[in-house]
């Protein structure tokens, strides 16, 4: 069998090498493999990363972030970026802050409409337009004005789909509604959403078209307070995309009317009139989805407001098996694959192919949750500190959630797992957010000190009786299981009463046990998590993920993590959202990146990075960190 | 005949009813949150936390009685919804009948060479018994029953592709695929060979046929054996029939005794078997159109199966029960053409 596996591998290496001598193919045209699949083209109602790859090229924001630059941002559909300096912004009686947004002249989207003799309107692709035919474009028909910024907005918000919609909701209401229902409940004073009468459906959108308003070709934006992650929100390729609001009312979206709002709320995916159509103003459109060969392809738009990309067109094809990608890479028919992270090294070294290492906005960590599931919870085993389980809430010991971090050998993670690609993290907030600091107190391996907290834990009974445990992670991940084996070692060697034993889960069990639930099962788990803008505040930033009672950990880590943040850590994230200078913020974000070492609310272990395997022939990719390694094929270009 | 056709058809619905119950009741196993699989893609999805979690749930009726999906599933299938596939973002109708041309396409190919060989082999093994001939036609056959379909096809794709560059996965390449996909190019079947002659475009016809070349050869070659085995065992059989030994003493020459009268006696357990191996080359295409990235419904069922996409899985099911039907009933009704001694009641 030995024989035989050499005989394949040297036929493999063999062919490896002899297929990387390929020239341009397909000069024009990218062809980008990946195993994702984008749920929907309507970007109000997505939320993930790979579906940003069509509403991130397809459609336009009113700012964008300045190349890699998350916390800078450059005028896009916005002819300005609103500042206090220009004007734009404006703080009101009352603390009240509005924003201005001077819409760009002369925008048009990928599809306009004409009007015919009988005065219906036709509509046409803005590229295959004459210049006298494009004289006839019906105005707001494709024109992007700022009535389609305002609709676009609304529509998101009271959709109410995804996540990212949602956001914009939470920086509408400056935080007190996470979402449309709630808001409508608030304002109505119903128990329940469903119960909301058409009176309070009525002021709930009388609220929000008092918030998003337009004056002239201004959208006006006003805040209750201070909310400073809305320049970032109004960046991301979701929610705050802009769509031409008579094509989308002509295709069945929402009618952009009071009474009819509820019937376009949280739309199956498939009822949703612009799940598979686009009328964006970005520098590509779509020309085909094949939804049952996972297929899409973009061309590119010669009518966008800025020069037309050097791409023609970009095809993003899902191919599930990896070796198919690698051939496909190496013999130039793809120009990117996605690949797995233990074989960028490998690629690495493959010729005509180029590796480039990003860096994440997140990092991977082990994450404790107290208390779990106590009744037959095999997590735990007996449940008791008897040396055969452990009780639900271990993890509510300081001493142990110390002795843990203690336990972890770091040196090993990102010298040997991470073959030195990474750093350590160093809490919440990663290199580039604010609150980062490279000196900041960090956990490094340290089996004296382990042991001290260990003997310290439940007045040294752990120490006597050991325990026994159980940690998962997602099936598939080589580092979850790397992880997890170092720590077990450790653990082992620092009393051999520890056993910890490591379990892989599938994705939909793994969930299940972890952030599926407000009190999980699992006491210790490898996950990562990372936030949606560069700022550390505010519902969907790095420190409020992390630490904060509401947050998104602290929902499926149990009610003690949840109590410790409220108590620790709520009073220094509030005040230091309420206040609007960085330079008085960051210190205080700081503060709390200590303070999560303090506790050791999370044992966290290395910054994530990932790696762009594409041809050598391809240029121009800008990282952005808060867009997850989504391409903007704006910049791209081929060429030796 | 009619009323054995009448009768065969009659408990096709049954078999669909049981089959689909037993994959319904596997499903079912699952809890609710970890069949939501099959309706987020990616972790980000989730970010909504314990709410979007809970939303999501009640949204797809996760939630609901056995009873109540079930029915509620059956009652779309009768009225031809197969219900939403989260993998294809598409009706799980549409989206097998849009693959269908595609892996029938693939398997007619396959399927053909692979039966003619499959006779002609073992017709040449069995009359050369335990010459050499016979010897290497059985080493042939074993190398390729023994051979898993992901080490060939593997093998396969490095060698013509990643090394001579001659055989590429995929069903066209990028041009063709634009210009199939321009308006100047009118789909009638959705098989790409078929299409491509009919719009008289050679140049995709013969791009086509260069990227089913590769799991051709592979479905052909790991499907050969079991029917070559077969037929040469068939055909030793048949030769020593009396009729056989009268033919000889008769003087009929040793060719027409072989390919005249015995092979087509010796073909009949190999016509039924070929009939399951069509039947199984249907619906077990998932390795070879998974490693040669061929998008058919053997690729769509694997990706479905990995992402819990249950729709999709059940639809697929039951496209395999029509298909394993059919062809047996096909095959069935055809037997009497090879046999004049069968008669149907």
């Amino acid at each position: 069998m030995k024989r035989f596996f050499s005989l394949v591998s040297a036929i493999t290496f063999m062919v490896l090498a002899g297929a990387a001598t390929a020239k341009i193919k397909n000069p024009e045209t990218l062809v980008f493999l990946w195993n994702s699949n984008i749920t929907s083209l309507d970007p109000a109602y997505i939320g993930d990363t790979a579906s940003t790859y069509s509403s991130l090229n397809v459609y336009s924001r009113l700012l964008d972030n300045d190349g890699s630059n998350i916390s800078k941002f450059v005028p896009s559909l916005s002819a300005e970026v609103p500042s206090l300096a220009n004007g734009l912004i404006k703080i009101l009686d009352g603390g009240a802050i509005q924003y201005t947004f001077p819409i760009r002249d002369g925008v048009f989207a990928h599809r306009v409409g004409i009007k015919g003799d009988d005065g219906s309107i036709t509509w046409h692709l803005y590229d295959d337009l004459s210049e006298t035919d494009r004289a006839k474009i019906e105005p707001g028909y494709g024109q992007i004005t700022a009535e389609d910024a305002r609709y676009s907005l609304m529509r998101a918000i009271l959709q109410g789909e995804s996540w990212m919609a949602n956001a914009v909701t939470e920086m509408i209401t400056s935080g007190i509604y996470t979402n449309i229902e709630k808001w409508a409940i608030g304002l109505s004073g119903a128990e329940k959403f469903e119960n909301v009468d058409a009176a309070g459906l009525a002021a709930t959108h009388a609220a929000l078209a008092e918030k998003i308003r337009t004056e002239g070709e201004n959208l006006i934006i006003t805040l209750d307070s201070s909310f400073p992650a809305t320049l970032g929100i109004m960046s991301l390729p979701f929610a705050t995309s802009i769509i031409d609001r008579e094509w989308a009312i002509e295709k069945g979206a929402w009618p952009d009317t009071a009474e009819t709002w509820l019937d376009h709320h949280k739309p199956k995916l498939e009822n949703n009139p612009l799940f598979e159509v686009e009328n964006g103003s970005g520098p590509f459109m779509v020309e085909a989805w094949d939804q049952a060969e996972q297929r899409i392809t973009l061309k590119r738009f010669d009518g966008y407001f800025r020069d037309p990309a050097s791409l023609k067109r970009v095809v993003l094809r899902t191919v599930p098996e990896w070796t198919n990608r690698r051939l496909q890479l190496l013999a130039g028919d793809a120009d990117f694959a996605a690949t797995p992270p233990e074989f960028i090294e490998e690629m690495r070294a493959s010729e005509g192919v180029k590796v480039e290492s990003l860096g994440q906005v997140y990092g991977r960590s082990l994450f404790f949750g107290w208390p779990v599931k106590a009744e037959g919870n095999p997590a735990i085993g007996s449940g008791q500190l008897d040396g055969k389980g452990v009780p639900s809430d271990f993890f509510a010991n300081l001493d142990v959630r110390k002795a843990f971090n203690y336990a972890q050998n770091y040196d090993i993670l990102l010298e040997q797992i991470q073959q030195g690609r990474t750093v350590q993290l160093r809490g919440p907030t990663v290199q580039g957010l604010m609150g980062y600091r490279s000196d900041s107190p960090i956990y490094s391996y340290d089996p004296a000190k382990a042991e001290e907290h260990f003997r310290a834990a439940f007045d040294g009974q752990l120490w006597e009786v050991g325990f026994e445990m159980t940690s998962y992670y997602s099936e598939g991940s080589t580092e979850a299981a790397s992880s997890l084996a170092v720590l077990q070692q450790s653990l082992a060697r620092i009393n051999p009463k520890f056993r910890l034993r490591v379990q892989a889960l599938t994705r939909s069990a793994f969930r299940e046990k972890t952030y599926g639930s407000s009190n999980p099962e699992s006491p210790l788990s490898y996950m990562g998590w990372g936030p949606d803008y560069s700022d550390p505040g505010g519902p969907l930033g790095a420190a409020s993920y992390y630490l904060a009672s509401t947050g998104l950990v602290a929902g499926f880590s149990g009610d003690g993590y949840r109590e410790l943040m409220r108590e620790k850590f709520d009073p220094l994230l509030a005040k230091a959202w309420a206040l609007n200078d960085p330079a008085v913020r960051e210190p205080i974000y700081a503060r709390l990146q200590e303070m999560s070492h303090e506790f050791a609310t999370t044992q966290f272990m290395w910054e994530a990075v990932t790696a762009n395997v594409t041809r050598d022939w391809v240029h121009g990719y800008v990282h952005n960190k808060v867009l997850y390694g989504a391409w903007n094929f704006y910049n791209i270009s081929k060429h030796e | 005949m009619q009323s054995y056709i009448l009768r065969r058809l009659f408990f096709l619905p049954i078999v669909f009813f049981a089959l689909s119950l037993m994959i319904f009741s596997l499903q079912m196993l699952l809890t609710p949150i970890q069949r939501l699989s099959a309706y987020v893609s990616t972790i980000s999805e989730m970010k909504g936390g314990q709410e979007q979690i809970a939303h999501l749930i009640k949204k797809y009726g996760l939630d609901e009685p056995f009873i109540t999906q079930y029915w509620l599933w059956v009652k779309g299938v009768l009225q031809g919804n197969l219900g939403w596939s989260e993998t294809a973002r598409g009706p799980v109708s549409e989206v097998l009948l849009s693959l269908f041309p595609a892996t029938a396409e693939l398997v007619v190919l396959a399927f053909i060479p692979s039966f003619l060989c499959a006779i002609w082999l073992g017709t040449r093994a069995g009359a050369n018994h335990n010459k050499l001939v016979d010897h290497i036609i059985r080493f042939f056959t074993i190398l390729g029953w023994s051979f898993p379909t992901f080490v060939f096809g593997l093998i396969m794709l490095m060698i013509f592709y990643g090394f001579l560059d001659w055989l590429p996965p995929g069903r066209l390449s990028q041009w063709a695929m634009t210009d199939v996909g321009s308006s100047d190019f009118i789909r009638y079947t959705g098989a790409n060979l078929i299409d491509s002659l009919i719009n008289w475009r050679w140049d995709i016809f013969f791009d086509s046929l260069r990227h089913m070349i590769a799991p051709v050869i592979t479905l052909t070659y790991v499907n050969l054996a079991n029917m070559t085995r077969l037929m040469r065992t068939s055909m030793l059989e048949t030769l020593r029939q009396d009729y056989i030994r009268t033919a000889r003493a008769k003087g009929l020459s040793r060719r027409v005794i072989e390919n005249k009268h015995a092979r087509r006696n010796a073909m009949l357990p190999v016509t039924t078997m070929a009939g399951m191996e069509l039947a199984s080359m249907m619906g077990g295409v998932v390795i070879t159109e998974t490693i040669f990235d061929y998008h058919g419904l053997g690729q769509f069922a694997a990706t479905a199966a990995g992402s819990l996409d249950f729709p999709a899985v059940l639809g697929f099911a039951l496209y395999f029960a029509v298909v394993l039907v059919l062809i047996n009933l096909i095959v069935d009704l055809l037997y009497p053409f090879f046999d004049p001694r069968v008669v149907l009641k």
